[in-house]
């Protein structure tokens, strides 16, 4: 694990895990047959993220979601999956090694993000999630407390977003 | 600043008769906001000069009695300041922060001084005293309005080579740097309810309405400190206190509530679409030594739901001739420099004005110390309380009276003036003076609120524009919507801060402030003095140097609109854009055309509000953050074994591994032989990937790519095209069926957002019942090439769970299975004509697998790769790279990919087009071969092929799409299109370059194994 401590907010990488995305229908039955098969709630509120025994999914679009799982968790959610598919025909693809993602923490945390995100940090809840963009490139960003933040970004980006976090933290740290 | 809350002893000053400060032979005591005890040294032109802290260049230099800060634009005429804020147009100077960080026309009325600072005049030569560029001024005829339009069109060649470059080097600003900029920049995005632009009055009462309400309030301001008009005022009682313990309160409050953010030394430059404005604070340059890496500037994009326009109003000079001489400047300049600075402008200051509010200049300089000559008031009456105020000073006011003139050279010294008395001029009598303080009324600043495209209203009484209607959520309040006075401004802007609060769902409360010491004010708005002379110059633009009679020289040649008359004659144009000049053209173009102001119209405000500095603009988008340059996890491996890399796309590649001195022709050659001979290692893991699953992912397929798709079998690979609707090709790739449901297709590296997008846009717009669903797996999957007759030899000790015998895993097979461990998908194809492996490493586990292979290889001789032999490698086979062969004018049949055509198929996108009477007919280019007729010729890509016996115009034929070194056939090959091309096959052609002609003969494109034995291997 990479970390950052050059600043006011604690940076830290991180490229484990287990992680899919998800497409299916947004029947309540297909819902249902997928809950049941990943084991955790999964939300149609775009922005929501359902959690349950280390196990988060994230509602990214219409039909669109994110599943997070330890790296143990791999092989038993693509078999699950895998089992309702007949009934349930679905889109399960394994993107575990597509992403890195960046922990951030500390109260400059917001400020740190605005450098590079357009959305309005004040009104994306704990608890949530989204799709945005960092300084142009595509990240998933969750917010998990008042002052901390997961980022996520293909793995060939990453580099450069670490930069400007690093960078941007050192900026806070001049407090000017 | 330290002193903010310093409240001024009043009625001390009053008494006091201004004996100056050692720093400054003009410093007035108990004066101003600098703070005496911190003492700074600068130097201008190179000379020393002492200020305080808290000063600007101009105030300092003033201080010290320096009024000739400049040469202007076209005549080189001596200048000093004409206002003490941004919207300046004559003392604009050069300042050096220390190596490379020189900045030119920075406004000296802006720059704030510290230790060390280097400024210096401008666009003169050989000095600020003797300019020999001022010979401009003295042949006035030469630079009138619209003169180069007329004097040099003839003959033409002049102008590019003669007229212009002349023009352009004699008149002008100052010079840009040479040397790149070592500062670095920043920026940030913010949300906020309210923006509040301005902290004068009106700014202040809009954010502590809104601030007290609990919205979200961002206030900025451009000065270094807040407060506007106020610091300039002192004497104003505001809720039974002294101005500046008002403001001094008033910010402590705003700074107390979190949801208020202050900034000041930030200039909001620009307004555009959905209220988002965009903010430049300037963070280190007022500092003698900022923090090691701090950024110089800040971009602020801030998205506000409501904006609260409190720019204020910017006092109008008086048209004279001779108006833009050192220390004639505006009345509020003289104030600011006063109560701001402590300084006295000048000892004898006269006052030339046709509105009350320059009064109130004149009465606290003549009770700071100073003696005024005279005050002449173009109005014929003006109130007996003003008249009686300056009796009382012993100051004589001449009403009914205009300037005909101005003495002095590099200071102004006399001033000729005459009563008018119904329209004609009396006898002119002379005034000495050494400061001339003049105010026209005031102008409303309507830049940003314009900046939305928004309606501006004429006010026939005020004789202004003011702010209409805005698509923005926008409101202008105080002084720009036309409310003179401290009192005005802040009930105004109290009124639009609880008013904006209440949109945003805040309950905002308009406080009642109690104003004293202040008067109604008013004036007359007068186009242009009086004049009796024709020679004189009296500027409307002190920034462009346009005069009135420019203005009317416009009209006179047929200019009929304001917009024609800022295009002949420049008036508003630049850096200021016209702040204090576009009313008085107006008025001037207005009466010359005997028509009303609005008739004749305003010119557009243009973003930036004031000049803004390219790394504002560019922030973070510079050096090592330009643009982000996508890795592979194989980089670093590469970047030790000495890769020389390539961009592509914004991938960077590896071009080449050269060993010791080798050239790149060199490492080619040995990497091209090492691959056909043995085996090569290439890092292909910028191809784009597409997983596409679904029940329906074959049929969604089958109908996107010209192949047939339905029928390929789970483990099997088949070459795909895609062509747009026009039926030109538009990406290509090889398509993997993993399993009946699942499909992993490949991309080209730059075409894969195009592709997947392209997709989604069919999946969601034309085929929405189909079910299948896309992901980009391009970072999920990195691509190991293994290509060689060795292949298979360094590989299979490797593998698990899958026999990759020839017969076992033929060409063009697909499987899942272990390598070195790792699960991948393994592919065997080949993009080099050899016997190929792609091994589809999970991206963690990349480097991994490719060091592996690596040591597995070093028996066998094993080469790594780039991509300049993988280019060589494909065109010996004549594989088309997109975008190299194909432009987007190509089909399949034109790039000799007819077979991969299905047949059978009913659809794909692109095929109706295919047979357009224009894609059959003869004479389309296509995709041949070319031998040189002499072998160690390599043709240039992209030259042009012509016919033996063409006569010009000569009918350009073909071109060359690419082009090598073959080391394979030691000699060299091109691929080209070519009008029917493969008709001409055994022709020779030629191609014409800027030394000799070329003779090539066209062969098939395929050079190397047309069997495709090699494939099998």
């Amino acid at each position: 694990m990479t970390t950052h401590a050059d600043g006011p907010v604690a940076l830290s990488m991180a490229d484990t895990g287990a992680r899919f995305s998800l497409r299916i229908g947004v029947t309540p039955d297909d819902l249902a047959a997928a809950e049941t098969a990943f084991g955790a709630p999964i939300f149609a509120t775009i922005g929501a993220r359902g959690r349950e025994a280390g196990r988060e999914s994230l509602c990214l679009g219409p039909d669109e979601w994110v599943l997070t799982a330890p790296e143990a968790d791999r092989a038993p959610i693509a078999t699950a999956f895998a089992g309702i598919g007949a009934a349930h025909p679905h889109s399960l693809v394994d993107i575990s090694d597509r992403e890195i993602a960046i922990d951030l923490e500390g109260e400059a945390v917001t400020a740190l993000l605005a450098q590079g995100i357009a959305i309005d940090l004040d009104a994306f809840p704990s608890g949530h999630g989204t799709r945005t963009v960092y300084d142009g490139i595509t990240v998933v960003l969750r917010r998990d407390a008042a002052h901390a933040f997961r980022l996520e970004a293909w793995r060939s980006f990453v580099p450069h977003v670490w930069h400007r976090l690093t960078e941007g933290n050192k900026e806070l740290a001049l407090g000017i | 600043m330290s002193d903010i809350a310093a409240e001024p002893e009043i009625g001390l000053a009053f008494r006091e008769t201004g004996a100056p400060v050692a720093d400054g032979a003009f410093r007035v005591a108990r004066r101003g906001r600098v703070e005496r005890t911190r003492r700074v040294g600068f130097t201008f032109d190179g000379k020393p000069y002492g200020a305080l802290g808290g000063d600007t260049v101009a105030s300092a230099l003033l201080a010290n009695g320096v009024h000739l800060m400049g040469r202007s634009f076209k005549y080189h005429r001596p200048r000093g300041i004409l206002s003490a804020g941004s919207e300046d147009a004559n003392a604009l100077i050069g300042t050096s922060r220390g190596p490379g960080r020189f900045e030119p026309n920075t406004r000296a009325t802006m720059q704030e001084v510290f230790d060390g600072l280097a400024a210096e005049s401008q666009n003169r030569w050989p000095s600020l005293g003797f300019d020999i560029g001022a010979i401009n001024d003295a042949i006035p005829h030469l630079f009138a309005a619209g003169f180069y339009y007329k004097t040099f069109k003839w003959p033409r060649p002049f102008w590019h080579h003669v007229y212009e470059p002349v023009i352009r080097a004699a008149a002008g600003l100052g010079r840009a740097p040479h040397e790149a900029d070592p500062d670095s920049y920043t920026a940030r995005y913010h949300h906020t309810d309210i923006l509040v632009v301005g902290a004068g009055p009106a700014g202040l009462a809009a954010a502590l309405a809104a601030g007290r309400s609990g919205a979200r309030v961002l206030l900025v301001d451009e000065h270094s400190e807040m407060g506007g008009s106020l610091l300039s005022m002192p004497e104003i009682g505001i809720d039974a206190r002294g101005a500046w313990s008002f403001l001094a309160e008033t910010l402590a409050e705003l700074a107390s509530l979190p949801n208020v953010r202050l900034l000041p030394r930030t200039t909001a430059f620009g307004y555009f679409h959905q209220n988002m404005v965009a903010l430049a604070e300037r963070l280190t340059d007022h500092l003698a030594s900022p923090p090691d890496g701090a950024p110089r500037e800040r971009l602020w994009r801030v998205r506000a739901r409501e904006v609260v326009l409190a720019q204020g109003a910017i006092e109008k000079p008086l048209v004279f001739d001779g108006n833009d001489r050192p220390a004639v400047m505006l009345a509020s300049a003289a104030r600011t420099m006063l109560n701001r600075y402590g300084v006295l402008v000048g000892e004898h200051p006269a006052v030339v004005t046709s509105h009350d509010s320059a009064y109130a200049t004149a009465f606290e300089l003549a009770d700071a110390g100073a003696t005024i000559p005279v005050i002449i008031d173009a109005r014929p009456t003006v109130e007996p309380v003003l008249l009686d105020e300056a009796a009382r000073r012993g100051i004589a006011v001449a009403t009914g009276h205009t300037v005909l003139g101005t003495e002095g050279r590099m200071r102004v010294s006399g001033l000729k003036i005459a009563p008018v008395t119904g329209g004609t001029i009396g006898a002119a009598r002379a005034i000495h003076c050494d400061a001339v303080l003049m105010s026209g009324g005031w102008t409303p600043s309507l830049h940003l609120f314009s900046h939305t495209k928004a309606s501006l209203v004429w006010d026939e009484d005020l004789k202004t524009f003011l702010p209409g209607q805005s698509p923005e959520a926008c409101v202008t309040a105080g002084g720009g919507a036309g409310h003179w006075g401290i009192a005005a401004a802040l009930e105004d802007g109290a009124r639009a801060g609880a008013t904006a609060a209440a949109k945003v769902g805040h309950l905002g409360r308009v406080h009642d402030f109690s104003v004293e010491g202040e008067r109604v004010e008013t004036g007359a708005t007068i186009a242009a003095l009086p004049s009796r002379g024709t020679r004189g110059k009296a500027f409307v633009d002190h920034q462009n140097d346009v005069t009135a009679k420019d203005v009317r020289l416009a009209v006179r040649e047929g200019m009929r609109s304001i917009e024609h008359v800022k295009r002949y004659t420049t008036t508003g144009m630049a850096t200021d854009q016209g702040k204090t000049s576009n009313i008085n053209a107006l008025l001037i173009a207005a009466e010359a055309l005997g028509k009303s102001p609005p008739e004749v119209g305003l010119t557009t405000f243009r973003p930036p509000y004031t000049p803004t500095t390219f790394g504002t603009f560019a922030n973070h988008h510079a050096g090592a953050t330009f643009e982000v340059t996508r890795k592979t996890p194989i980089n670093g491996w590469a970047e030790a074994q000495g890769a020389v890399f390539e961009p592509v796309a914004l991938w960077r590649r590896a071009r080449y591994f050269p060993r010791g001195n080798e050239t790149m022709r060199e490492a080619v050659a040995r990497e091209c032989r090492a691959t056909r001979e043995a085996v090569g290692l290439f890092d292909a893991s910028t191809l784009g990937k597409i997983e596409v699953v679904g029940p329906d992912a074959a049929e969604f397929l089958n109908r996107l790519y010209t192949n047939p798709f339905l029928k390929l079998a789970p483990g099997r690979c088949r070459y795909g095209v895609l062509l747009g609707e026009d039926g030109f090709i538009r990406d290509d790739g090889v398509i993997a069926r993993i399993a009946e449901d699942r499909f992993h297709v490949t991309t080209t590296t730059g075409g894969a957002p195009r592709v997947l997008t392209m997709m989604e846009d069919y999946l969601q717009t034309e085929w929405p019942d189909l079910k299948v669903w896309l992901t980009s797996t391009t970072e999920e999957w990195a691509t190991v090439a293994l290509n060689g007759p060795l292949a298979r030899a360094v590989l299979a000790p490797l593998v698990k769970g899958l026999d990759i015998a020839a017969d076992a895993f033929p060409h063009m097979s697909v499987a899942e299975c272990k390598v070195a461990g790792v699960p991948v998908r393994l592919c065997r194809m080949s993009f080099t004509g050899e016997l190929g492996f792609e091994v589809n490493v999970p991206a963690r586990h990349a480097l991994a697998v490719w060091e592996a292979i690596w040591t597995a290889g070093q028996p066998h001789g094993i080469t790594p790769y780039g991509t300049e032999t993988m280019h060589v490698l494909r065109a010996e086979k004549g594989f088309i790279i997109v975008g190299q062969e194909t432009d987007g004018t190509v089909t399949p049949d034109d790039a000799g990919l007819a077979w991969a055509i299905g047949k059978t198929k009913r659809d794909f996108v692109g095929m109706r087009s295919l047979a357009r009477p224009d894609l059959v007919a003869t004479g389309r280019k296509q995709l041949v071969g070319l031998l040189t007729r002499d072998p160690a010729t390599v043709l240039e890509e992209g030259a042009q092929l012509v016919e033996e016996d063409a006569r010009p115009p000569v009918p350009m034929i073909g071109h060359v799409t690419s082009s090598y070194w073959s080391e394979t056939l030691g000699r060299s090959i091109a691929l080209a299109l070519v009008k029917d091309g493969r008709a001409r096959i055994g022709e020779t052609l030629y191609l014409p370059m800027p030394d000799t002609t070329i003779a090539a003969e066209v062969v098939a494109p395929v050079f190397y194994d047309p069997d495709g034995a090699r494939f099998h291997l």
